[in-house]
């Protein structure tokens, strides 16, 4: 541990060359080229290659969500094969853990920014379709593709879950779609021009112009679960009457004599007449004249100016009221290649020329946001952070490492496994944790950083070291229970992800953890009840398995922290168990301090 | 660290009190004419926890009717024959269902002309709890967090914000001021009670000390330092003696039945019990206002519950001398339709609302703005967001102007815009 190798030093290790997806490593081998040669411009000392024990605890992590098994780790650290870490990962990356566990995280990135609180209606079944996508090795494109063109309803269709996320609303979803798939901040350019960056309100508003046709509603009266993303194809009641008030106001006005009363309107305005002339009849006569009829208009604006519009308006911020500037859907980057729209195009069109612009290979952007951050999530810190906040204007950390990737990316078809493959493999990611007692700055890459599990790794190494398949009941509150039955959703793992879950573009210095967090694992019936040391529990399996304690003391290590203790572990624990005089009682212990560790909750 | 931040900040704008300062200045540190910074620091915060003010929020969720609360209209269509009813202040008269409050109209201001934009439930919730319209930029920290944030005492075993229900969160101001989360009133927050007893956790938490130096020293030292203050702060609530305050046993037979037999009132009798532990934000919260049908006869119902709690709360806090250092708000996200729908249900009306505030340097026995007639206008004196938080703001000795720095760098000010409404202090 203490020896850190110069890395004009560091050879290449076999380990890293040869086998069964060979153009992985070897971009791997490029990818650490280029890095070694930055780091050692900087003339940074890197952390050699960490242990077995570690990388697969690591590997195990980052790729499937869960701590490996007792077995697991036996049967790794026996294993000669100098190709077994590439192995490894690569099994790893073809189980459908990976899919479930990546799937899961990629839903999370979507709907933790959620400004739609039904979102719980989407959120099975944009589950379990993000699942399938990895799973039937669907290119980061399609995926792109198929989220931002969507329709349908939104409790079968998963691909709906970023539109209902934000209920269609042009603005949100266009801010979203820039933030995940471009990793570019645009909403501050909602009301301003973007004020460090070059983005300016046009640039915002054009953007959200390719979405005004969205619509998100209820399409059963009776079922308020029954919403549905649908394209709007003509303008509702609220935009027929923005346009040409005069004309309209003629046509209804039979008689001509300026008014409009009851028995001349028909249609939808008839059934509302009513309670628009309570509304808007302000002398009244009874009757509206054509200006208390215009000022139905600017109320319907009032609530939610060109709302219903089939064409893009940019509010004007100085009169709210009012319908603001026409604005035609344009893509704000300018080097990014993508088909003209015209006004008067349909909402697929649009979408799917948004979808265009966002995907084509000449929106560098696209590539660089993914595998930026697949890189941070894996090695701690990404070229850029926060993740979803990259773009020209930003810094990025080894950029021309960064470009490799996306490269890579890129020439492989938006293949999401490769780079999961390639990062993987390189020895930037195994690379060994080191202490820094002197907390100086440590240039990112050169060696391992410590980082919080997000709620679903933990969720899942309780699963596997507790092994129990259900948590059992963890909060009071049950709600969406019966939607995500239907689609085999453990709920327990909702529950549990509402207690301990982050949005996964959080930095990950930023994730602390909280005290209901640190109560749940302290001293919450469920994981009192699981730690016994008597009846049907692992630990009780493993002190009858193991009667002698030292023996049993590693095995329970290996379990919990996927490692053997250290001799100083060891000697501490030892002591605690002659003080204690029972053997079970000290286990539950040694066992309970496991789990509430620092270490079982970080990736190290 | 933030907390830290912000006391410097206002220290160097001077509202520090400098009398009191002075007098809690040792004669030693005067004499050698220096003192330590920290030591400044910690006069200062001293200075506002000896302030001890905190606030409850007691939140009715769905949008209350602002005609069956505190704007009654009997004498229009749209009042939908809901009888209004005299208060203890001449000339004040508030909707028949809520005799108890009338009772003590004296301590309440209310302000019958609230106005916002925001017309859903989700929107309107959000920004009457953090004074921004949501985005998916930044998540905003709720006034509740920015509250604690500038008057916890840290000293304090128990959380500074606690949520009776669920509530909106602390957003990017992060964990130290996240709301405690209370779904049943009356009995121990959840894996909080001791599962072995209280020396087998303390043998657990010396085990835990010693085993955590091994990771710390082979690289985790950083979250190893994070995850010992956070163990420190749970095992302090779950072995501290405060903890009781959760427990409602030892009250009164009969001050627990005015408060009444349910988890509203027994959120708010633990409201004034947390306050009166130093928790600095309180929020209580009542379900099932959004009254699409059956409006009239919903309100009477929920009211029963909610009239006698809230009325309750103010009359323990002033008895118990707390209610010059306790703000007691209420409010929900909107207002509804004067005009009644076919279904006898109102719908959502963000033009115009209303609230009551309580305490805290707020002259009670009074009503503020009004509505038209038909109560589709307000005619009198608008108050919007930002100038109830504001009030809020100046009623807590709160920095509204304090800025914290959102995760992408920027700074937000704890009340972007609006002014405080005078009345409520004159």
């Amino acid at each position: 541990m203490k020896h850190l190798m110069i890395i004009a030093l560091a050879g290449s290790i076999s380990i890293w060359n040869g086998a069964c997806h060979g153009s992985e490593q070897d971009f791997a081998a490029k990818i650490d080229q280029e890095l070694q040669r930055l780091l050692l411009e900087e003339n940074v000392v890197v952390a050699p290659a960490t242990s077995d024990e570690d990388f697969l605890r690591r590997v195990y992590l980052d790729l499937i969500g869960r701590v490996p098994s007792s077995s697991e780790i036996t049967v790794f650290g026996l294993d000669p094969d100098v190709d077994k870490r590439a192995k490894v990962i690569d099994r790893l990356i073809e189980s459908d853990e990976f899919a479930n566990f990546w799937g899961r995280y990629f839903k999370r990135v979507v709907t933790s920014r959620a400004t739609e609180q039904r979102i719980r209606l989407v959120e099975p079944a944009f589950e379990t379709w993000f699942i399938d996508q990895i799973e039937q090795d669907r290119s980061w494109d399609q995926i792109t593709r198929e989220l931002i063109t969507a329709t349908g309803s939104v409790m079968d269709t998963g691909a709906t879950g970023l539109i209902f996320s934000h209920t269609g609303e042009p603005q949100e979803v266009a801010a979203e779609i820039s933030r995940i798939f471009l990793g570019i901040q645009l909403s501050c350019a909602n009301c301003h021009d973007h004020p460090t960056d070059s983005w300016t309100r046009d640039s915002f508003h054009g953007l959200a112009a390719f979405l005004p046709r969205v619509t998100v509603r209820r399409e059963d009266r009776d079922d308020p679960r029954s919403f549905a993303v649908r394209s709007l194809e003509q303008s509702n009641r609220r935009g027929r009457y923005t346009e040409n008030v005069d004309q309209i106001f003629r046509a209804l006005d039979r008689n001509r004599d300026g008014f409009l009363v009851k028995a001349e309107a028909r249609g939808p305005f008839a059934t509302r007449f009513d309670q628009i002339l309570a509304a808007s009849d302000s002398d009244k006569n009874g009757k509206l004249s054509l200006k208390e009829f215009e000022s139905i208009r600017e109320m319907a604006n009032m609530a939610q100016p060109g709302r219903g519009e089939l064409e893009y308006y940019m509010p004007n911020l100085s009169n709210p009221a009012s319908q603001g500037t026409l604005t035609e859907p344009v893509f704000f980057i300018p080097e990014v290649r993508g088909p003209e729209v015209n006004p008067g195009s349909s909402d697929q069109t649009r979408r799917h020329a948004l979808a265009d612009y966002v995907t084509s290979p000449t929106n560098a952007w696209f590539a660089r946001a993914f595998v930026n951050r697949v890189w941070a999530e894996m090695l701690g810190k990404g070229f850029y952070m926060p993740v979803d906040d990259m773009g020209p204007e930003r810094f990025a950390m080894y950029e021309s490492v960064l470009d490799m990737l996306a490269q890579g990316f890129v020439d492989h078809d938006y293949d999401i496994k490769w780079v999961y493959r390639t990062i993987a493999n390189t020895q930037a990611y195994q690379r060994r944790l080191t202490a820094n007692p002197s907390g100086e700055y440590q240039p990112p890459f050169a060696s391992a950083v410590p980082a919080r599990l997000s709620a679903d790794q933990i969720y899942q190494s309780l699963q596997e070291v507790l092994q129990i398949e259900s948590m059992g009941r963890i909060s009071g509150r049950n709600r969406g229970n019966a939607i995500q039955q239907r689609y085999g959703i453990d709920p327990q793992r909702s529950q549990f992800v509402q207690l301990f879950g982050v949005d996964p573009s959080t930095p990950p210095e930023d994730i602390i953890g909280n005290i209901p967090q640190a109560l749940f694992v302290m001293n919450s019936p469920i994981i009192e009840q699981n730690i016994r040391g008597t009846g049907n529990t692992m630990l009780s399996r493993l002190l009858r398995e193991y009667p002698d304690d030292s023996d049993a003391l590693s095995e329970l290590y290996l379990r919990v922290l996927s490692r053997e203790p250290t001799d100083r572990e060891v000697s501490i624990n030892k002591r605690f168990l002659s003080e204690i005089d029972n053997r079970n009682e000290a286990f539950e212990d040694i066992y309970w301090s496991l789990l509430n560790s620092t270490e079982f909750i970080t990736r190290r | 660290m933030s907390a830290f931040v912000h006391e410097s900040v206002s220290l160097n704008s001077g509202r520090l009190n400098r009398r009191r300062f002075l007098r809690n200045l040792s004669a030693g540190a005067l004499a050698s004419g220096f003192l330590p910074l920290r030591d400044v620091m910690s006069l200062h915060a001293d200075e506002l926890r000896q302030q001890g003010k905190s606030m409850i929020l007691i939140w009715l969720a769905g949008g209350p009717s602002q005609l069956e609360t505190f704007d009654p209209k009997p004498n229009h269509e749209n009042g939908g024959g809901t009888e209004a009813i005299s208060t203890s202040v001449p000339g004040i008269r508030i909707a028949q269902d809520w005799p108890k409050l009338a009772s003590v109209m004296d301590d309440l201001a209310i302000i019958r002309s609230m106005q916002n934009k925001e017309g859903a439930h989700q929107r309107a919730t959000y920004q009457m709890h953090t004074g921004y319209v949501p985005s998916g930029s930044v998540k905003h920290p709720s006034l509740g967090s920015c509250i604690a944030q500038q008057l916890a005492d840290h000293e304090n075993d128990l959380p500074s914000f606690v949520s009776i229900g669920q509530t909106i969160g602390a957003g990017f101001l992060g964990v130290d001021y996240e709301p405690f989360n209370v779904t049943r009133p009356g009995s121990l927050p959840q894996n909080l009670a001791l599962q072995k007893s209280a020396s087998r956790y303390q043998r657990r938490l010396g085990l835990l000390g010693e085993l955590e130096e091994e990771f710390a020293a082979r690289g985790g030292e950083q979250p190893v330092q994070n995850h010992r203050q956070l163990y420190t702060k749970a095992s302090k609530l779950v072995l501290s003696p405060q903890s009781q305050v959760f427990d409602l046993s030892g009250e009164s037979e009969q001050l627990t039945s005015e408060y009444g037999d349910s988890d509203f009132g027994r959120g708010c009798l633990l409201a004034r019990r947390l306050v009166e532990s130093g928790v600095s934000f309180v929020e209580v919260r009542s379900n099932g206002w959004d009254t699409h049908q059956d409006n009239f006869s919903t309100i009477s119902e929920k009211a029963r519950e909610v009239d006698p709690a809230s009325a309750t709360l103010i009359k323990d806090l002033k008895q118990r001398g707390m209610l010059e250092n306790t703000l007691v708000v209420f409010a929900g996200e909107f207002g509804r339709t004067p005009r009644v729908n076919p279904r006898g249900g109102r719908d959502h009306f963000p033009r115009a609302f209303n609230v009551w505030l309580s305490g805290c340097g707020v002259r009670g026995g009074q009503t503020i703005g009004a509505t038209s007639r038909d109560g589709n206008e307000i005619v009198d004196r608008p108050v919007g967001v930002h100038d109830l938080f504001q009030s809020i703001c100046q009623s807590l000795n709160v920095d509204a102007n304090h800025e914290n720095i959102s995760p992408l760098g920027r700074p937000m000010k704890v009340v972007d815009g609006g002014e405080a409404v005078s009345e409520l202090f004159a």
